[in-house]
C-alpha cells in the first residue's frame, strides 16, 4: 500500500498508525500486514464497496439547503484508526472519572453549591452560564446523576499526549455512526477480523437501554422508553431512529406525548394513552417544555418538567445538565475532579485561558495569532477563531467580541492534533482526526470501546464536524502483543 | 402498542402507494378504451378528473381539459395530492418517519420508486408509448414493495394498518374505474354499440388485471352486468370491492378494540352482496357507485377516529393536550 510520502515528509503532527520513521506502530502492524497483502487496486475496489454498502444501509445525515433537505451519505474512510488495549483502558478510566466528577458538580450547583462556598469555583462563572437552569434548582435526580450520556472529544498533541477537548453533555450525537462503521468494516474486510483481535463495540445499545431502564420510576415493571426527536428535519434523525430501533424503544416527537393533570407523561397510541417511564431526549433544554422554557417551542411537550420534578418520568440527560458543558466551566474540570473525588485527573485538559480574568484576557488579546478562541456555549465547531489560520480582520473582530463579553470566551494554545493514514486518490495521506467516546452513567459507569473517530477529509483541515465536511473511520481497540 | 402518529403514517403510506398504482392503472385503462372507440363515440378528458374526484381542483389550474393537461394533472402535478408523483412523494415522506417500524430495505425501495417517477413523469405525460411503459414500471415497482411487506414484516398491528390502507384505497379505485363507463357516450347504432360495450368492458377488466380471471371464473363473453357483479361482488378476485372489504374485516379482527369497525365493514359487504347488478343503466350505476364511495368514506372516518384520535378520550382533565394533531398527509 503506497504512502503519500510527500505529505508525510513535511509532517509534524503525531500519526496514530505510523512512527516518525513511517513504520507501523505495534498496534497497527497486523493492519499494515493485511493492507500490504492486498493487490494493487484492491483497496480502491473495497472503497467502492464501502460507498455502495453505506448507500444500501441508508446511513445518512441530513444537510439543509435551499433545494430542500437532502440525506447525504456519511463520508467514511476504510483505513481504521487503531489503538492498543492498554492505552485505551487508561483513557477509559479517565473518562469515567471525569463524568463521575462532572455529575457531582452539576448536582452540587443545583443544590448546596458547596464548591462555590469553598472558593474552588467562582460564582461569576455560574452567573454567566447560558446553560444553568434556575428551574432545576433543588432537584436531585435518581442516583444524583444529571448527565447520563456524555460524548467526550479527545485529541492527541504532537508529543503523544491525549487531551480532552470538550465534554458534550447536552445531546451528544454520533454513536450510531460508531456502530455502523464497524458493521461496514466487517462486510468489506472480513479477513482482517479473523487475524486481528479487535474488541467489539456492539454492546452499546444494550448498555444504553439498561441505563435508561434504571431511570424508570416504576421499579419492577417493564419500562416504556421513548426516544424524543425533533423530527425528520433534524440532522441526527437517522441516529434517533437507529437507536430507537436498536433498543426497541418508541421514537416519539413532542406532539406524540401529553402530560396529564396527574403530572404523568403519556404517549398517544392507537389504543389510547400509554404511560411513558423514561425519555431519552434528543432536543435541547430550551425546546423541551414550553410551559417552563421557550414558550414558542413546538418540538417539546408541555408539562414534561412538572412530571420530571415529581419523579414521574426519567429524562436523560436531565434538563440543566448542560451547565457543565461550557467551555469556561471546562477549564475548571481538573479542580472539580480533585474537589469531589480527591483524585488526580487521569486525562489532561488543554491549558485554557479565561477571558473573564483580566491578566489571562490580556495574554489572549496579545496572542490571538497563536491561540484558538472558543465561545462558551456553542457546539459543532461554530463561532471559533483559529488564530494562526485567521486573517488580521477576523482576529480584530474577535478581540472586539472578547472585550464586549469576556465571560463568554476562552482560549487555548493551538494543538497540532494527530493524524492517521487516510485513503486519498489511491494513496495513504495523513489527515487530522479526533475521537469521541461515549460514556454512560446511572447506578453504573460504562464507556464505549473506542468511540467515533472523526476525520477532516480535506488536506490540512482541522475541522472534523460532519456538518462541515468531516468524515469518519472505524476505531479499533486491539489486544496488545504479548 | 403503537403510536397514533406512526399508525396514521403507515395507513397513509399504504393508501398513497396504492393510489399511485391505481392512478397508473386508471390512465392505462383509459388509454386502452380510447384506442377502441369508434368515430361515433366521444370521451371527455375532463371525465377522468371527475372520476378521480378532482374536477374542481383541475379546473382551478388548467384552462382546458385535453389529453396532455389531464396527464400532467394526474401524473406529475405536485399541486394535485392524488397525482402519481405526489402520492409517491408523500409515501416516501411517510416512510422516512417509519424507518424504525419497517423492514430495512423498505426505505430504499420506496426511495427508488420516487426517484424513478421524478425522472420519468414528464416523458410519461407527453407521449402515449412512453406513458404505458413508465406507468407499467410504477405498477411493477409497487408490486415489489408489497412483496417486501408481506414477505418480511411481522404480521402485527403495523402490518394490519398497511393492509387496511391498501384495501380501502383499492376498493375505492375499483368503484372509480367502474364509473368510467358512465362517462362514455355510445353511438346510436345498436349493433356497433353492443360490440363496443364488450370491448370496453374487456379493457376495463384488463386494467385491473381481471380479464383472464373473469374468463376463467365467469364467462368467455364480457357482459356489463356480469362484469359489474364480478368487480363488486366476487369474493375470489383480489381487486373486487367485496374482496377488499373482506380483507379489511380480517385486519380489524386482528386489531385491538375494533368491534364497531368490523361491523361497519361486514355490513357494507352484505349490502353489496344483496344489491342486484342486473339492469343497471349508466345513471343508476353512477348513483350506486357514489353511494359505495360514501360508505367507504364512513369506514375511513371511523378508523381514523378509532385509532388515530382515540387518545383524546383518555386525556386526564386539564391536561395540556395539543390540538394540532391533524395531519395533512393526503
Amino acid at each position: 500500500m503506497e504512502l503519500a510520502r510527500d505529505e508525510y515528509a513535511t509532517h509534524i503532527a503525531y500519526d496514530e498508525l505510523l512512527d516518525r520513521a513511517l513504520q507501523p506502530r505495534a498496534a497497527a502492524q497486523p493492519l499494515f500486514d493485511y493492507l500490504n497483502s492486498l493487490h494493487d487496486g484492491e483497496l480502491a475496489k473495497r472503497q467502492q464497496a464501502v460507498d455502495a454498502t453505506i448507500m444500501a444501509m441508508g446511513i445518512t445525515f441530513t444537510v439543509y439547503s435551499e433545494a430542500g433537505n437532502i440525506d447525504r451519505v456519511w463520508p467514511f474512510d476504510p483505513i481504521p484508526r487503531v489503538m492498543g488495549r492498554k492505552e485505551w483502558e487508561s483513557i477509559q478510566a479517565g473518562l469515567k472519572q471525569r463524568l463521575r466528577a462532572l455529575n457531582l458538580f452539576i448536582n452540587d450547583l443545583y443544590n448546596e453549591q458547596r464548591i462555590i462556598k469553598d472558593g474552588v469555583f467562582p460564582a461569576e462563572v455560574l452567573e454567566g452560564s447560558g446553560n444553568f437552569r434556575p428551574q432545576c434548582v433543588g432537584i436531585t435526580p435518581r442516583f444524583g446523576v444529571w448527565a447520563h450520556i456524555c460524548g467526550t472529544d479527545l485529541v492527541r498533541d504532537k508529543d503523544g499526549t491525549v487531551y480532552v477537548l470538550e465534554d458534550n453533555l447536552r445531546v451528544p450525537s454520533g454513536v450510531s455512526y460508531m456502530l455502523e462503521n464497524r458493521q461496514v468494516m466487517k462486510r468489506i474486510f472480513p479477513e482482517v477480523f479473523r487475524t486481528t483481535n479487535i474488541l467489539p463495540v456492539d454492546d452499546y445499545p444494550a448498555r444504553l437501554y439498561q441505563m435508561l431502564a434504571s431511570l424508570s420510576p416504576r421499579e419492577g415493571e417493564q419500562p416504556v422508553i421513548a426516544v424524543l426527536t425533533p423530527g425528520i428535519y433534524n440532522s441526527a434523525y437517522f441516529e434517533h431512529s437507529y437507536l430507537a430501533q436498536q433498543m426497541g424503544a418508541y421514537l416519539v416527537e413532542g406532539s406524540d406525548m401529553v402530560v396529564g393533570a396527574d403530572d404523568i407523561v403519556y404517549m398517544k397510541t392507537i389504543t389510547g394513552l400509554q404511560r411513558v417511564d423514561v425519555i431519552y431526549r434528543r432536543i435541547d433544554d430550551a425546546f423541551l417544555d414550553p410551559e417552563v422554557f421557550n414558550p414558542d417551542s413546538v418540538l417539546g411537550t408541555p408539562g414534561l418538567m412538572r412530571a420530571w420534578r415529581k419523579g414521574n418520568v426519567g429524562i436523560a440527560n436531565a434538563p440543566g445538565a448542560g451547565v457543565a458543558d461550557d467551555k469556561v466551566v471546562y477549564a475548571f474540570v481538573p479542580q472539580i475532579i480533585k474537589y469531589y473525588l480527591d483524585e488526580e485527573p487521569i486525562l489532561a485538559n488543554v491549558p485554557s485561558y479565561q477571558c473573564m480574568i483580566e491578566e489571562q484576557r490580556d495574554y489572549v488579546l496579545a496572542n490571538l495569532d497563536k491561540l484558538v478562541v472558543k465561545p462558551a456555549n456553542e457546539s459543532g465547531g461554530y463561532g471559533m477563531l483559529i488564530g494562526p489560520r485567521a486573517t488580521q480582520e477576523e482576529r480584530d473582530k474577535f478581540a472586539e467580541l472578547i472585550r464586549n463579553d469576556p465571560r463568554n470566551y476562552m482560549a487555548q494554545p493551538t494543538l497540532e492534533i494527530s493524524t492517521a493514514p487516510t485513503l486519498v486518490d489511491g494513496k495513504l495521506a495523513p489527515r487530522h482526526l479526533d475521537l469521541r467516546p461515549f460514556v454512560l452513567q446511572s447506578d453504573q459507569l460504562y464507556a464505549t470501546t473506542g468511540g467515533l473517530t472523526r476525520v477532516a477529509m480535506r488536506k490540512g483541515s482541522l475541522v472534523v464536524n460532519s456538518s462541515q465536511g468531516g468524515g469518519s473511520k472505524d476505531t479499533w481497540i486491539v489486544e496488545d502483543a504479548a | 402498542m403503537m403510536l397514533a402518529r406512526v399508525a396514521e403514517n403507515l395507513y397513509w403510506m399504504a393508501r398513497n402507494l396504492e393510489r399511485a398504482e391505481n392512478t397508473a392503472r386508471l390512465i392505462n385503462s383509459t388509454t386502452h378504451v380510447l384506442l377502441d372507440l369508434p368515430h361515433g363515440a366521444t370521451f371527455g378528458w375532463a371525465n377522468l378528473a371527475e372520476i378521480a374526484g378532482l374536477d374542481d381542483l383541475f379546473a382551478k389550474t388548467y384552462p382546458e381539459a385535453n389529453e396532455e393537461s389531464i396527464m400532467r394533472f394526474l401524473i406529475e402535478d405536485e399541486a394535485n395530492p392524488s397525482s402519481i408523483f405526489a402520492c409517491v412523494k408523500y409515501a416516501r415522506e411517510n416512510t422516512r418517519t417509519l424507518r424504525e417500524v419497517l423492514p430495512a430495505e423498505m426505505w430504499e425501495r420506496i426511495n427508488s420508486l420516487y426517484l424513478y417517477v421524478r425522472k420519468n413523469a414528464q416523458a410519461a405525460c407527453s407521449n402515449r408509448r412512453e406513458r404505458y411503459m413508465v406507468l407499467n414500471e410504477v405498477i411493477q415497482q409497487r408490486h415489489a414493495i408489497v412483496g417486501l411487506f408481506s414477505g418480511t414484516m411481522p404480521h402485527d398491528d403495523a402490518y394490519q394498518l398497511i393492509k387496511l390502507g391498501r384495501n380501502i384505497e383499492r376498493a375505492d379505485m375499483t368503484t372509480r374505474i367502474l364509473d368510467l363507463h358512465s362517462a362514455i357516450s355510445f353511438p346510436e347504432d345498436s349493433v356497433v354499440r353492443e360490440a363496443l360495450v364488450e370491448r370496453i368492458w374487456m379493457s376495463t377488466l384488463e386494467s385491473l388485471s381481471a380479464y383472464q380471471t373473469y374468463r376463467r371464473l365467469v364467462a368467455m363473453h364480457v357482459r356489463s352486468n356480469d362484469a359489474i357483479r364480478f368487480l363488486l361482488q366476487d369474493m375470489r378476485f383480489p381487486r373486487s370491492v367485496s374482496h377488499c372489504l373482506n380483507e379489511m374485516e380480517t385486519c380489524f379482527r386482528l386489531m385491538p378494540k375494533s368491534q364497531q369497525l368490523q361491523q361497519l365493514t361486514a355490513l357494507l359487504r352484505l349490502k353489496i352482496a344483496q344489491h342486484p347488478t342486473a339492469d343497471l343503466d349508466a345513471v343508476a350505476l353512477h348513483e350506486y357507485i357514489d353511494l359505495l364511495q360514501q360508505q367507504l368514506c364512513e369506514i375511513h372516518d371511523a378508523l381514523m377516529q378509532n385509532y388515530f384520535h382515540a387518545w383524546q378520550d383518555g386525556v386526564p382533565p386539564s391536561g395540556q393536550a395539543q390540538g394540532d394533531f391533524e395531519f395533512a398527509q393526503q
